[in-house]
């Protein structure tokens, strides 16, 4: 069984004023101009490199860090680069207060943690660079720091098993389908 | 209780009398559409570990997105496609110069009323203007559809979207969507069924529900769909040649959502840089000056589209320093135009004619734009650097306000020329 608890330091995507960035786009995650790459370990590299304020985060991220965004992350095209190079990143988890639709079923297909946490946005100003925060995958807590505790969205029971399978092929394999 | 579209399409395909929102279901989609991306997929696919297909006649694959290769990377990805599609005998394979793939597809009947279709491609949703369940999915589901012929689907709540009134001179199916997405938002109908019903929409052709169906992605829907009747029956006829059952919602189905909207009044609207849902009537924003302008693309790249454009620049030249491209979204819609005279009358006003594909609306080739450069665009996408440099600023709007920009060179309303 793989851990259904993680820990990691913290990215707020944040703009430069400060706030959370809602709306972050694929565009914006990988932009259009890489999608000829189809190696995943070289889309890495790429991850954020059109967000503003952001276009190093590839190089100061390390694997198991934690990503953190407003509403609505992964709006836009269906191009699951923009999961596949936060997994080319090792990165642990990705917390939002809501996900583009299609994002979504990419990341959960991919077996890359994602979880919606309502109402982070007014809660945004606690959250900071460099802090410790924990994913419950299983209750959907989230816990900043040790310390203070907050409500998200557990992963629902197809995204239980393709996270533990590792992705949706191997998650195919257990189920003994004719993959 | 009365069913939805999604309710009722999702239950019928998984053989069931009824299902809920929120529940998941195994489903074999009658298509799967694919494009360039087809390279990466089939990498995806052979790593599974499968060797063929579980049904190579459900899969749909149209070169588009970089259409002729740009360079050795593009030219190479192709290459790979047409050798899996020989390996794997896919007959509907549609290569470079056929169109886009959200036009080819029903154009060689790949839609059809109650069909379940799903797409590498989130603006797949389009096909629900034909009555089909059609929605995007990422790549290793696209793979694994390849693999199995099966997927999970979660079944969507639904919000009804009523819309009223006659459409006003000018104004088209296009200011209608930018309407209704400025006001729900960039998410405002995430992971939700949209049925686009009343009077504007059963008056409106095919093609224009088709930009309701396709934008529809751009407030997050995970489907769009117009309730099929005579015109899109004779839309099909010749297209679609085997039998199929249409799906209608039910009188009493339940809506999370039912919204209303009046379109007497609406004026031609423009998406501001750099989100979708940037909206405002063009008057606001009347007299940007402009360096490019685009007609084409799967959102407004149709028959109709090029005949807004025409109509306004007959006669007539684009402004000077103003590049006009026109991207026919089909080998036959571009066809259906010369016979209409339509393309030498766009040549003459000073347009730059494009082969049909989606050119450089995802900023991969043929008019990226520069650091500092305006566009204005009948595509469904503005985010920042879509269209070439990041410091470049994308404008949408209807053909209509397009070509009367163009001809100005600024933003102008179609209404005033």
């Amino acid at each position: 069984m793989k851990e259904t608890k993680i820990k990691g330091r913290l990215w707020v995507l944040t703009d430069a004023e400060g706030r959370l960035y809602d709306d972050i786009d694929t565009d914006m995650i990988f932009h259009n101009r890489y999608l000829h790459i189809t190696d995943v370990a070289q889309m890495g590299q790429y991850a954020l490199d059109n967000l503003k304020g952001w276009q190093d985060f590839a190089k100061k991220a390390q694997a198991g860090d934690m990503v953190m965004a407003g509403r609505n992350f992964g709006a836009g095209s269906s191009r699951q680069q923009a999961v596949d190079c936060f997994r080319a990143l090792g990165i642990g988890a990705i917390v939002a207060e809501s996900f583009g639709a299609i994002y979504k079923r990419n990341a959960i297909n991919s077996g890359l943690p994602i979880l919606t946490l309502p109402g982070l946005t007014e809660h945004a100003h606690l959250f900071h660079n460099g802090d410790e925060l924990e994913v419950d995958f299983a209750t959907g807590q989230v816990v900043l720091n040790g310390s203070q505790v907050f409500q998200g969205e557990p992963f629902s029971q197809v995204q239980m098993d393709i996270y533990q399978a590792g992705d949706l092929f191997a998650y195919g394999k257990l189920l003994g389908a004719a993959v | 209780m009365g069913l939805t579209f999604a309710e009722k399409a999702l239950a019928r395909k998984a053989g069931l009398d009824a299902v809920v929102p929120g529940q998941i279901l195994v489903v074999r989609p009658d298509r799967l559409l694919t494009h360039d991306n087809t390279a990466a997929i089939s990498k995806h696919f052979y790593k599974i570990g499968v060797q063929k297909m579980a049904n190579p006649d459900m899969s749909v694959i149209v070169l588009d997105h970089v259409v002729p290769a740009s360079d050795e990377a593009n030219a190479t990805n192709h290459k790979v496609i047409r050798e899996f599609v020989a390996a794997q005998g896919i007959r509907s394979f549609y290569d470079v110069g056929e169109g886009i793939c959200h036009q080819v597809l029903p154009e060689k009947g790949h839609a059809w009323p109650g069909a379940v279709i799903v797409g590498s491609d989130s603006h797949t949703t389009t096909h629900g203007a034909f009555g089909a369940f059609a929605v995007g999915i990422g790549r290793t589901e696209a793979a694994a559809v390849m693999a199995t012929g099966e997927l999970w689907l979660r079944v969507p709540t639904s919000f009804k979207i009523v819309v009223k009134g006659h459409m006003p001179e000018r104004v088209s199916a296009k200011d209608l969507i930018l309407h209704i997405i400025g006001d729900l938002r960039a998410d405002g109908a995430d992971y939700r069924s949209v049925e686009f019903t009343g009077p504007a929409v059963a008056e409106m052709s095919v093609a224009s529900r088709m930009v309701l169906c396709n934008m529809a992605a751009e407030m997050g829907a995970k489907n769009g769909v117009v309730e099929p009747d005579d015109k899109t029956r004779e839309w099909l006829k010749g297209r679609v040649a085997h039998p199929y059952e249409e799906v209608h919602a039910d009188p009493d189905a339940v809506y999370e959502r039912v919204i209303e909207y009046d379109v007497t009044n609406l004026a031609p609207q423009v998406a501001k840089p750099h989100t979708v849902d940037n909206v405002v009537p063009v008057t606001e924003v009347a007299g940007t000056p402009i360096n490019q302008a685009l007609v084409g693309t799967c959102t407004d790249g149709r028959l109709e589209d090029l005949e807004a454009a025409a109509e306004i620049l007959r006669g007539r030249h684009i402004a000077p320093n103003v590049r006009l491209l026109v991207l026919p979204a089909s080998r036959e819609v571009l066809l259906a135009a010369l016979e209409r005279g339509l393309i030498s009358v766009l040549i003459e006003a000073g347009a730059t004619l494009l082969n049909p594909g989606c050119g450089p609306c995802l900023g991969a080739h043929q008019g990226c734009m520069a650091p500092g450069e305006v566009t204005i665009s009948t595509a469904n996408r503005n985010f920042k650097g879509r269209m070439g440099s990041k410091e470049a600023f994308t404008y949408l709007a209807s053909p209509a306000t397009v070509a009367a920009s163009a001809l100005k060179g600024v933003i102008t309303d179609p209404r005033e020329v």
